[in-house]
């Protein structure tokens, strides 16, 4: 194992938390905002990257076809989150714990339905856009070209989330709603349509992880079952509610599982689980969140 | 409450049920026969997860492992050792406890949504465990050609073993649930720091409690690997824990049968359901939004609240606390 093999594995494990910082960044935002655990999160990810995949194959242009369904399938699912939002997610704020997850599962296998009616049941593939199909030399080993788009985008999306959440007033106000909803309320803010806003948001980001997903392996049904776990590690390992810690929790679970895959390829997933196990037993609120809802 | 006045309530229906569940094999066709015992099976599996849910307060999203661990046990014994049955069913109830001990014990320590989640990531660690050990458990191909002992081939004979076994298993649940430990269990659930305060050991309680499920969910899995013939991984899986709160959800957790209800109402509809469609899970997610938002105390509590509309100490019924 050389240096470079390690600086590409590297590489790869970070592009995959950046992929995992996606989908549990919208599902840290959800919880911490109107405390719902949404088990369906990864499932809109996932109809995001049918979307994209239905936009590409629309448009048809090998050059541009990406960079607008990518986009185009993130707004979808924002609208798709505002009109659920309202529709039902509003009705169970008030609900036990239990409520809460079985609605949200109760989508899970609504949504994997749909997409079956929708998409059919053969995987779908999505070509890498030009001058991105191939590799480049990072240090002497080869490493995918569009990963590097992925991390770059990652970055963004970090840092346009801290922007948003810090320095404008719909940050301030979502914060503030954490804080205390009921004194936003009495200030004459409307809450409910700051928690429609955060879930939309929430499902953009997933939208966007959809078509960012889609080139790089083909879409098959199922993908959201297995992912939303590894989401939860994340969001456990980070701190519930917390968005660096979405981040720093991204990472730890997609480099684990990129240097487990090397040394102990069986155990890599089993290695994940173990160290969420041990995070919740030692610490249950995380690196970076604070002692919440029991 | 009263012990006896709640079973006094429900003895006609109690009779119905157990004439019902003798009678029915002999007149409907095969097919149903093992749908009849896949419902017993999964009642028994369903009850066994409302001992930490209904009674405990506490939701496990990782109940599927110990059903998994029991039915991987009696699979192995069986396919690798020929070990009579009951020796297997013994040797599963056993491995599921013991997992269910070591889980359990750092499981107990946290409420709520951490016990949730704490019980999901030790679930899956079962479930990659056995879909990666190709060697043992034969990975994601699972164990196929189980076969029965000689005496339970015919899937009647099979059905009245299950029966049997299942009402025993009901019955030891019913004697646990309304035993003191019963009632200690209901006081962590409704207030859990005043339990403390009347100087019980709450963990070790909930430790027991959680050992006792998980028992009882390895000998619902070890009842259907000799039935379904073949085992995959799935059955650990985190999907696969949702069954059972679907079903207690269903029928409603805060009784004692509620979930044997969601049993009989889930499985019913999912053999009938996936006879012309295989979109079955767009039907019970339609149907769980629709309990959810409209009958919050399952089939079996909103009709107790129609029928007798005592007050009872329902704590799904009780507004989230903010925080």
């Amino acid at each position: 194992m050389t240096e470079s093999q390690l600086f590409s594995q590297f590489l790869s494990g970070v592009s995959r938390g950046m992929i995992l910082f996606f989908i549990s960044s919208g599902l840290t935002l959800i919880f911490g905002v109107m405390n719902i655990l949404n088990f369906a999160h990864a499932s809109f990810w996932l109809v995001g990257a049918y979307f994209t995949w239905t936009f590409w194959k629309i448009l048809y242009s090998p050059i541009f076809g990406l960079w607008i369904s990518i986009p185009l399938a993130a707004l979808t699912m924002a609208g798709i989150g505002w009109i659920l939002e309202v529709v039902l997610i509003r009705r169970v704020y008030n609900r036990t714990l239990s409520e809460q997850l079985l609605l949200t599962y109760a989508l899970v296998l609504i949504i994997g339905d749909v997409i079956k009616l929708t998409w059919g049941v053969e995987d779908r593939i999505v070509a890498r856009p030009q001058g991105m199909e191939g590799f480049i030399d990072i240090l002497g080993a080869p490493f995918p070209t569009y990963y590097i788009f992925v991390i770059t985008l990652g970055g963004f999306v970090a840092w346009g989330l801290w922007w948003l959440l810090q320095k404008t007033k719909f940050g301030r106000t979502v914060r503030a709603a954490v804080f205390s909803r009921e004194m936003v309320g009495a200030l004459g803010i409307p809450v409910h349509r700051i928690y429609t806003g955060v879930f939309a948001l929430s499902l953009f980001i997933a939208g966007l992880a959809g078509g960012v997903q889609a080139p790089i392996s083909s879409i098959t049904l199922g993908m959201d079952m297995s992912i939303i776990v590894e989401c939860f590690a994340v969001v456990v390992i980070g701190g519930f509610g917390s968005l660096p810690g979405a981040l720093v929790g991204s990472l730890i679970v997609g480099l684990v599982y990129s240097f487990a895959i090397l040394v102990v390829p069986k155990m890599a997933l089993v290695l994940i689980f173990v160290v969420t196990a041990i995070v919740l037993i030692v610490r249950p609120w995380g690196l970076f969140g604070t002692p919440m809802r029991a | 409450m009263i012990k006896l006045g709640v079973l006094r309530t429900y003895y006609g229906w109690l009779a119905l049920a157990l004439a019902a569940s003798i009678v029915l094999p002999l007149v409907v066709g095969v097919f149903w026969v093992h749908v009849l015992i896949e419902i017993l099976i999964m009642g028994l599996f369903a009850t066994s997860f409302n001992l930490l849910f209904g009674y405990m307060g506490q939701l496990s999203f990782g109940q599927a492992a110990y059903y998994g661990i029991g039915a991987y046990t009696t699979a192995l014994m069986i396919t690798k050792a020929s070990i009579p049955l009951p020796l297997c069913m013994m040797a599963s109830v056993l491995m599921a406890g013991i997992c269910a001990l070591i889980f359990g014990y750092f499981c107990v320590r946290l409420t709520g949504i951490y016990f949730a989640i704490l019980t999901m990531a030790f679930g899956q660690l079962v479930f990659y465990i056995i879909f990666q050990w190709y060697g043992f458990t034969g990975g994601d191909n699972g164990i196929q050609g189980i076969p029965a002992p000689p005496l339970l081939q015919n899937v009647y004979v099979y059905y009245y073993f299950t029966l049997l076994l299942v009402i025993a298993a009901l019955i030891v649940m019913w004697f646990i649930t309304n035993s003191p430990f019963g009632y200690t269990m209901r006081a962590i659930r409704d207030n859990s720091d005043r339990t403390r305060f009347i100087g019980i050991n709450i963990r070790k309680y909930m430790l027991v409690n959680f050992v006792i499920s998980g028992m009882f969910a390895g000998l619902s899995g070890s009842l259907w690997a000799p039935f379904n013939r073949s085992i995959a991984p799935d059955l650990a899986n985190w999907a696969h824990s949702g069954i059972p709160v679907f079903m207690a959800v269903i029928g409603g957790p805060l009784g004692f049968f509620g979930p044997l209800v969601g049993s009989v109402v889930y499985t019913f509809l999912s053999a009938f359901v996936t006879g012309f469609t295989e979109y079955w899970p767009i039907v019970i997610g339609v149907i769980i939004i629709f309990i959810v938002l409209f009958l919050p105390g399952g089939i079996l509590g909103t009709l107790q609240q129609k029928t007798h509309p005592v007050e009872t100490n329902n704590p799904n019924n009780k507004k989230k606390e903010t925080r």
